[in-house]
């Protein structure tokens, strides 16, 4: 797990960290997570006035490009630690999920997903909704149409 | 039920901006064994409202489990990808959660959230685009609505979350 958190997260410039706040709201920021392989925690500078307490809490690194694609994120879940002013996150478990994989990983999520998405309708006694493809692809061609019709403009 | 803000939400511009116009945020629910789970997500806020809709598939739940045991979420704002926003302020929302057990199919009411989720994922047409991938992906248009209402709004000019927040924003 140690590694596979190192390698992914050097893939990124900063992360989200959350915790929990005295009122038992979560609470995210950005910071800058440093691995310390010594000691194997993430090392997180988190400044004072962050009312983040001590316990559960989570990393995540997330990114997507200017299209809303190449889609790449991973969650550590974890134990945090403020102490004397030093902060840091005793990685729990590592959860991968967009991008990381490779097409195997994708196959997986994907058939992961309709099986759970089987089991949720059948333990509600629910039937295989109907999807109104043929409105969803309408609102599609009307996308598509007005994207070619602002690129003709700009061309 | 969940509180209703007790007047409309009055926000700086350039927060209602940052609601409108970033692409994804980073949402919290709380896990069975009280762990913060944290994941991208499109939001889509309505002013008149003041509330946050999120969607989730019926095939990735848990965000919806975790709002049912535990109504306290927050989302943050804090990657500005492709918003076209110059130096925008980041922006934390901590509320209270409902998922209510109804799975959505219809786009009766939903053709601008819909609309909007297309022109900003061009690629995310795919799902639906023949036989084959309408048959894998019927799950993806499967949805449990997230009903999302600020407690508390706090944001940060410039994302520089080494100073406290300027801007705080408390409801009821």
């Amino acid at each position: 797990m140690w590694d596979e958190i190192v390698e992914h997260l050097a893939d990124f410039e900063s992360a989200v960290l959350t915790g929990l706040d005295a009122e038992g709201y979560p609470y995210s920021v950005r910071c800058r997570p440093r691995p310390d392989p010594a000691t194997r925690v993430l090392r997180v500078p988190l400044p004072d006035y962050i009312p983040i307490e001590s316990g559960p809490a989570s990393l995540l690194c997330h990114r997507h490009d200017e299209n809303l694609w190449r889609l790449k994120s991973f969650l550590v879940r974890g134990t945090l630690r403020r102490e004397d002013g030093a902060c840091s996150l005793q990685p729990r478990r590592f959860v991968p999920a967009a991008g990381i994989g490779g097409p195997l990983g994708m196959v997986r999520f994907v058939l992961g997903s309709r099986r759970t998405a089987k089991r949720y309708l059948r333990r509600r006694g629910l039937s295989r909704p109907h999807i109104p493809w043929r409105e969803i692809n309408e609102l599609k061609a009307q996308v598509r149409a007005e994207r070619e019709w602002q690129a003709g403009l700009r061309g | 039920m969940i509180p209703e803000p007790e007047r409309a939400l009055e926000l700086p511009s350039e927060v209602e901006e940052v609601f409108r116009e970033f692409r994804t945020c980073e949402m919290s629910t709380l896990a069975r064994d009280g762990t913060p789970i944290t994941w991208p997500t499109l939001p889509f806020w309505y002013p008149d409202e003041g509330r946050f809709l999120i969607t989730t598939s019926i095939g990735l739940p848990q965000k919806a489990y975790n709002v049912r045991r535990n109504r306290r979420v927050s989302l943050l704002f804090s990657d500005p990808t492709a918003s076209g926003l110059t130096d925008p302020p980041r922006v934390l929302v901590q509320g209270d959660a409902e998922a209510p057990d109804e799975v959505v199919t219809t786009l009766d009411g939903f053709e601008d959230e819909l609309g909007r989720v297309l022109r900003r994922q061009p690629a995310g047409g795919f799902y639906s685009s023949n036989l084959l991938t309408r048959y894998v992906f019927e799950w993806y248009y499967m949805r449990l609505m997230i009903h999302v209402r600020p407690r508390r709004i706090l944001w940060w000019p410039g994302g520089d979350f080494g100073r406290q927040p300027t801007g705080a924003y408390r409801v009821g």
